[in-house]
């Protein structure tokens, strides 16, 4: 609640000072003028299909990278040479921003939709994979012998006892990477992409265009928004026999 | 026991070298196209010519120079804000619509409003990179200052701490772990955003490299480029694991659970 209301101060106060001329309402337009030209954009203009664009591009990346990353995740974490012969590349890999490899991939592939989900996709795979193996290679010895006692084999070790131990780790690469998807999606869009909202905001910059940069910006707000807190709140809720407090 | 801990340790490295050598010999059997795929010892040659040129040491200068001064502007006041967001309940409401407000935005979009604002030079990248991680910072450090048992703190001061000294020898150890799990976090994330503008808006620079050379499609350099970008990553991560080490022995909590297992 007090949040809410310092929000709404820091807005008025914004909303003043842009109105008299103190903040320079070129660069800074009061958010009233930015609230109509959302509104208008939204409803009129491109700012939907530019934000579907994004939101496609991201689902696709964030989707082919849960698709590939668990299984594989899951697998080095199970099949001790597979992660010995797999992890040189991922520790060389994993720490490289995956922007860096989208001018290779446009040559690779050609300046096109698979370069750009294919960037995005990348960013999530490697934190996926490392989350999702690191959480099944954390897995206390314990619960793997007791399982084994009581006579659980194959995949009912499998399903009962291993997936369940790496869910939370699992869950929380599926929740980093999608953050990070987000970012490499929309550092794709305001380099190369002549779609999407960090497209959007990138010609704005190149228009002078302050009030439309604005409205961009809050729609990619809402999203991240929508995914650091929201996908918490989920595993939160998958999750209810663990505390987790990780902001990260 | 000793077989399996040395195939441990061979097993990695043959892992590397022979696909150095299967992708060196697939590019002479033309397997591979040497304009898409140049051969390792051909990017070897390019950059050792590059580097001879005195192009090369100059990006990774500017690159690593802008790193340190965007993970300085985070983690100082990342960290000061943490303190206090973490001690004050009223600190933190304060600084709740900050979080959500700028916070969930992909740092790489105040680009265009730092640029205009702020006018050409260094300083609006380099704030730029840094909105992310300060705020990673932050957290983390508020996360870790509410994570130290109360008693603790409750007899440092029966015991007469105050001030600088309850920060020193309580508030400040017993965050540290997580103060390094945000500075481990926030660093990855300068250097995604830090890419990305040098992509967009600088002349020097690793990012800058790769995108001269897409534009000349020079696919060598840009080979050179990412090899030395991951390079970079990869020192920052293992030097920075090394530090922690060092730094926090007695923590195996959260400074190693993010650590690759």
């Amino acid at each position: 609640m007090a949040g809410l209301i310092a929000g709404l101060a820091a807005l008025g106060l914004w909303e003043l000072l842009s109105r008299a001329g103190t903040l320079n309402p070129l660069y800074f337009p009061p958010p009233t003028v930015v609230g109509i030209t959302l509104v208008a954009r939204a409803t009129g203009g491109d700012l939907a299909p530019h934000a579907a664009a994004t939101l496609a591009r991201l689902s696709l990346a964030f989707g082919a990278a849960a698709l590939v990353g668990v299984p594989l995740g899951l697998a080095m974490g199970m099949i001790r040479p597979l992660r010995l012969v797999l992890d040189p590349y991922i520790a060389a890999l994993y720490p490289l921003p995956k922007i860096a490899l989208l001018p290779l991939l446009m040559i690779l592939l050609g300046v096109g939709e698979q370069a750009f989900v294919l960037a995005g996709s990348l960013t999530a795979l490697f934190q996926i994979i490392l989350n999702t193996y690191g959480g099944v290679t954390q897995i206390d010895p314990v619960l793997l012998e007791v399982g084994h006692n009581y006579g659980a084999r194959g995949l009912a070790l499998f399903r009962r006892i291993l997936l369940p131990a790496a869910l939370p780790s699992i869950l929380t690469g599926l929740r980093l990477g999608l953050g990070l998807a987000l970012i490499t999606t929309i550092a794709v869009e305001f380099t190369a992409a002549k779609s999407g909202l960090g497209h959007l905001v990138f010609r704005a910059w190149q228009t002078l265009a302050a009030a439309e940069m604005f409205a961009a910006l809050a729609v990619v707000g809402v999203i991240g928004l929508a995914i650091t807190r929201g996908l918490l709140c989920l595993q939160r809720r998958l999750l209810a026999w663990q505390q987790t407090y990780e902001w990260d | 026991m000793l077989m399996r801990r040395a195939l441990g340790w061979a097993t990695p490295i043959l892992s590397l070298v022979g696909l150095l050598a299967v992708w060196e010999w697939a590019v002479g059997a033309r397997i591979l196209r040497e304009s898409f795929f140049p051969p390792p010892s051909g990017i070897w040659q390019q950059a050792t010519m590059l580097y001879a040129s005195g192009g090369l040491a100059g990006h990774v200068a500017a690159t690593v120079a802008r790193l340190v001064a965007a993970f300085l502007l985070a983690a100082l006041p990342g960290v000061a804000v943490g303190l206090l967001t973490g001690l004050s309940a009223t600190a933190r409401e304060a600084f709740d619509p900050f979080v959500a407000f700028i916070y969930p935005i992909p740092s790489l979009l105040y680009l265009p409003l730092a640029a205009l604002v702020l006018g050409p030079g260094e300083l609006p990248a380099a704030l730029v990179c840094a909105v992310t991680p300060f705020f990673v910072i932050a957290l983390n450090t508020a996360l870790g200052v509410r994570s130290i048992d109360r008693p603790t703190v409750e007899a440092a001061v029966h015991y007469g701490a105050t001030g600088r000294r309850l920060f020193q020898k309580v508030l400040l150890p017993g965050a540290l772990p997580y103060v390094l799990v945000g500075f481990r976090v926030g660093l990855g994330l300068t250097l995604i955003v830090l890419i990305a503008v040098e992509m967009v808006s600088a002349k020097q620079g690793l990012g800058a490299l790769l995108w001269q050379s897409w534009e000349i499609l020079r696919v060598r350099n840009m080979y050179v480029g990412l090899a030395l970008i991951a390079t970079l990553g990869v020192l920052v991560t293992s030097g920075f694991d090394a530090i922690a080490r060092r730094l926090v022995p007695w923590h195996q909590g959260p400074a190693r659970s993010t650590r690759r297992p």
